[in-house]
């Protein structure tokens, strides 16, 4: 029943896209994502989904993938709009059964849920197009600057490095877990809420004691092969930044400031 | 770093990724209970896991969410949460930082995302805590107390 889920949502491909150093894509997306947040006019947004278009189609990845990911948010997305048709004051368009439908409200809940798609659809073109190993090298150098005022820039990229490795062997544990729960009679769906939840320590508990056993023979395997930290340690896979780079950062940095200069200008 | 102190917080992020995955979006009605916060008791018992808890929330936010307010933000409360719950003097304090802490900057920028009035968004957050942290983290704690093996085994000391 776990077998379906996937890991992050990484499609390999040999796209442009793909190519770019994992660390232009983390600033990329950042930059995006603030950019999105200081949009208020329609103009600002067409820019932003035909920019957007652009990245999937040159990542060579199919809309259905980030549709996708919208999956999950679809119900947020829906609820947050309705709320707002009904909540924000102003010209009344439509009335119904002691509820009031205003062209503000329908003008701010539609550019609400683009912006909340928008959001969704940079952070899954990103996961999408890096995968996660490459995500946490980035996040290694992008940090190591901070080395300095106490931030272990080597052992949190190394921490995530280990825990993506280890999540699909526990979800594969996990699974053979709750099967063994549910053959001696362990009963995960019925009850109210209270005893629903207490039944899922049984899976817990177990799944914990796997785990730090896991832990223990991995810093045993670590320490007998002299592991003392990120001193001297050589890559096999070295991120560059070359002119494909330097395109990118160029057109993201236009696109924000076309979307800073609307908001300003 | 320790090997085994590193390894330890890697695997303990494991796990928080693991049950976020498992019960993507567990809902009673509109409520969405996160259950791999229920794992927010840990440091209770030890700081390795505040660690844990923080790289695990970094990694599910990163893997499925609302982008990067979620992974900042969202990774940076369980962190404050975390550290704050290490503190706690007592058992059954021990689960309110995760809840409070939580309604207050999810419900934060919650609100803004999804432009709705900041005490509605925190207390739907709140609630959702609540029973992640109450109804499974509380039971959780009171269970590994009894197990000194299981403890002195996820602090990492000498056998």
């Amino acid at each position: 029943m776990l077998k379906e889920i996937t890991i992050g949502q990484y499609l390999k491909r040999d796209s442009y896209v793909h190519r770019l150093d994992p660390r232009t894509k983390v600033l990329s997306a950042v930059a995006l994502i603030t950019a999105l947040f200081m949009i208020n006019d329609l103009a600002g947004y067409l820019l932003m989904v035909f920019f957007l278009g652009l990245v999937s189609y040159l990542g060579q990845v199919p809309l259905s993938y980030l549709l996708q990911g919208l999956k999950p948010l679809l119900v947020v997305v829906v609820v947050t709009y309705l709320l707002n048709i009904f909540t924000v004051p102003g010209a009344v368009i439509w009335q119904v059964a002691g509820l009031t439908v205003t062209r503000e409200g329908v003008v701010i809940g539609s550019l609400i849920a683009v912006r909340l798609v928008m959001l969704v659809a940079v952070a899954s073109l990103l996961t999408l197009t890096t995968s996660a190993i490459d995500l946490t090298d980035a996040l290694e150098k992008l940090l190591s600057p901070f080395k300095g005022v106490g931030v272990p820039a080597h052992e949190l990229a190394m921490m995530m490095s280990i825990a993506l490795r280890f999540i699909p062997t526990l979800l594969d544990e996990a699974d053979k877990i709750m099967k063994a729960q549910m053959a001696r009679g362990a009963d995960f769906e019925s009850g109210h809420m209270v005893r629903r939840m207490k039944s899922i320590i049984p899976l817990l508990v177990p799944l914990f004691v796997g785990a730090l056993r896991r832990a223990e023979e991995l810093a045993q395997a670590m320490e007998a092969r002299c592991y003392r930290g990120g001193e001297e340690r050589t890559r096999f896979k070295q991120q560059t930044f070359g002119p494909g780079d330097r395109l990118a950062a160029l057109s993201v940095a236009l696109v924000v400031g076309a979307v800073v200069w609307t908001r300003v200008g | 770093m320790d090997p085994r102190k590193l390894t330890r917080i890697a695997l303990i992020a494991a796990v928080y990724v693991t049950v976020t995955m498992m019960f993507q979006a567990i809902s009673f009605g509109i409520i969405q209970v996160r259950i791999s916060e229920a794992l927010t008791v840990l440091p209770y018992f030890t700081p390795i896991a505040i660690w844990g808890l923080f790289i695990g929330c970094f990694l599910a936010n990163l893997l499925g969410g609302f982008g990067l307010y979620d992974i900042v933000f969202g990774s940076l409360a369980t962190l404050v949460a975390a550290f704050l719950t290490s503190k706690m003097p007592k058992a059954y304090l021990a689960p309110l930082p995760p809840v409070v802490v939580n309604a207050l900057v999810v419900g934060g920028y919650l609100s803004i995302i999804l432009h709705q009035p900041y005490w509605f968004a925190a207390f739907y957050v709140g609630l959702g805590q609540v029973i992640a942290c109450y109804a499974l983290g509380y039971p959780l704690l009171l269970f590994l107390k009894q197990r000194p093996s299981f403890l002195s085994f996820l602090r990492g000391d000498e056998q």
